[in-house]
């Protein structure tokens, strides 16, 4: 019987092992291929690691593309972003769960309504609308068409329903405002669901790719997806300089993957979280 | 009284502001916008729209290339979901209940999820090369013969599906990693003292428990499967003959390549359509069949 439950561990932990290594190889690909000269790249069967790393590959691939330029736009966007959805989440969902207004069922469903929209089939009145404001290139245009989600509201509104309607009308009978109620009461009690919509709307706008692709023709403005995409298909010249292109992924993924394993505890509570939100 | 209701239907409409500018500007008008632009002919240059009524959408109907992109987003669809939370739950179902550990592995199957789709799609038509590319080195030394990936309109949606469930599944673990723990332990062990089988507490016990979570995935996958197109751009734009150009793919193409925006918001109406009857739909039957605890 022990050795039956033993040996069924150690299935259990080779099957897994196999899944962790098939889900993590084209990483490890992208790096060693990265680092292979343009000859050893062409060789059959491929090698799997280099013969002699060439470093100097990352170097080269970052000064054919003005990466750092690509990677600002990105950082900086994601970032503005996710602090103007922080605020109007936070504002609209403390209007949802502690305020009384006429129509708040309505307006609640209205907004519920946008979630079952696909938010691909508004691009283009989105792109009309943009460009008759005159926002078509620019950073403002960029934050301000993304700057809000249904998404954040209700993963906020669900944690604000959480807290304890006392605690708020305590804060009423105070005389406290409804902006120092939010602050003060409400904000500090669901932190770390703020946590988790800063980190994912980061990920998701420096990942963002088709909308800003369309609202941006300017190089200077490109995120750092569409601008890797343009180096690919001109700079790479289609897969002709594969290790830079590859060196390229590499160095758009990395600050990725490391903003992951530092906050994997916030990001994979984020499940905890976003699994309660749908339900609401 | 009646002068504290308005001043606090004010103070409310101001807390609302910030998102209702936005959610105006870039969710509400383009809706309404996008249904009146599907009722006119006009390729973004000139002037004036010339309203057409529901003539777009008789053309789009009568129009082969409308229905193969139908099939492909169907067969995107069914292509992803089921793989994706087929993998995750396996996955999940491989780690050990009770202990803690696997972090590492956790955190090796949840990172192609964190990574930009363009990116990795990318890597993956590097590993799709067909002379020297990993995917074929690993099918000729089992004995089978190369594929021209993303070139073969029999093999490249195959393709395209292949990074898309990659990339997935491993968020789906996460979720089911949570379901599972939190079946409370006294059903599990009660399930064994009467003496049932694994694979019979899964059937009974496990996956009824888990059935809200695997409802939820299948409408978000169901919807993010409809919106793809990151992977689609970067690996094969819609080709070869188009076998993985799907109804999005279909859309951006004729808005922004030929520029028949009438046209191309019929299939967004269509698209719109389909999301909120598939959301519908979903609802109801997960209403019936999903066990709520």
């Amino acid at each position: 019987m022990r050795t039956g439950i033993r040996f069924g561990s150690v299935i259990r932990h080779l099957l897994l092992a196999a899944a962790a290594v098939a889900m993590a190889f084209p990483f490890y690909w992208m790096a060693t291929s990265a680092l292979k000269t343009n000859d050893e790249i062409w060789r059959f069967p491929p090698t799997l690691w280099p013969e002699t790393a060439l470093w100097s590959n990352f170097a080269d691939a970052w000064h054919a593309a003005p990466f750092a330029r690509y990677l600002f736009n990105s950082v900086f966007v994601a970032g503005t972003i996710a602090v103007v959805q922080i605020l109007n989440s936070g504002m609209m969902a403390y209007a949802l769960t502690h305020m009384k207004f006429r129509l708040k069922g309505a307006f609640t469903a209205l907004i519920l309504a946008c979630y079952m929209v696909p938010a691909t089939a508004v691009y283009l009145p989105g792109y009309v609308i943009l460009g008759k404001m005159g926002l078509l290139d620019s950073y403002a245009g960029l934050i301000l068409s993304n700057s809000v989600s249904v998404f954040s509201i209700f993963l906020i509104r669900q944690a604000f329903l959480q807290v304890s309607h006392e605690l708020v009308e305590a804060g009423k009978i105070d005389g406290a405002s409804h902006l120092r109620i939010l602050w003060t009461i409400l904000v500090p009690l669901t932190r770390s669901s703020f946590a988790v919509l800063a980190l994912i709307t980061f990920i998701e706008q420096y990942n963002n790719y088709f909308w800003p692709m369309l609202i941006t023709k300017n190089p200077d403005l490109q995120l750092v997806s569409a601008g890797l995409r343009s180096f690919f298909v001109e700079g790479g010249a289609y897969g002709l300089k594969w290790p830079l292109i590859m060196a390229a992924s590499a160095f758009t993924i990395a600050p990725l993957l490391a903003l992951f394993v530092l906050t994997q505890k916030t990001i994979i509570s984020s499940v905890n979280l976003t699994a309660g939100a749908s339900k609401g | 009284m009646k002068r504290s209701r308005l001043a606090g239907d004010l103070h409310a409409l101001l807390f609302t502001l910030p998102a209702l500018v936005p959610l105006t500007l870039f969710w509400f008008i383009p809706m309404g916008y996008v249904a009146y632009l599907s009722l006119t002919e006009w390729d973004f240059m000139s002037p004036d729209k010339r309203f057409v009524g529901l003539e777009n959408y008789v053309g789009l109907f009568a129009d082969p290339a409308f229905y193969q992109s139908l099939r492909v987003s169907l067969l995107f669809c069914l292509g992803s979901v089921f793989p994706v939370i087929v993998i995750g739950l396996t996955l999940a179902l491989l780690f050990n209940r009770k202990r803690r550990g696997g972090a590492f592995y956790r955190l090796l199957m949840f990172s192609p999820w964190v990574t930009p789709t363009v990116a990795v799609s990318i890597v993956w038509s590097w590993i799709y090369e067909p002379e020297v590319g990993l995917a074929n080195t690993v099918l000729r030394a089992i004995g089978l013969d190369g594929i021209r990936w993303l070139e073969d309109p029999n093999w490249a949606l195959v393709g395209v599906l292949i990074v898309t469930v990659w990339k997935s599944a491993g968020w789906c673990m996460i979720f089911y990693l949570v379901a599972i723990r939190n079946i409370p332990s006294d059903l599990l062990e009660a399930a064994e003292l009467d003496g049932a089988g694994k694979l019979q507490t899964l059937r009974n016990v496990t996956l009824p428990l888990i059935s809200p979570t695997t409802f939820f995935l299948v409408i978000v996958q169901v919807i993010q499967s409809l919106q793809a197109y990151d992977q689609i751009n970067v690996l094969t734009q819609g080709g070869p003959a188009g076998s993985t150009r799907t109804l999005l793919y279909l859309y951006y193409q004729s808005a922004f390549d030929a520029f028949r925006i009438g046209e191309a918001s019929s299939v967004a109406i269509t698209l719109m359509f389909g999301c909120v009857l598939l959301s519908l739909v979903s609802f109801f039957v997960g209403r019936r069949t999903v066990h709520y605890s």
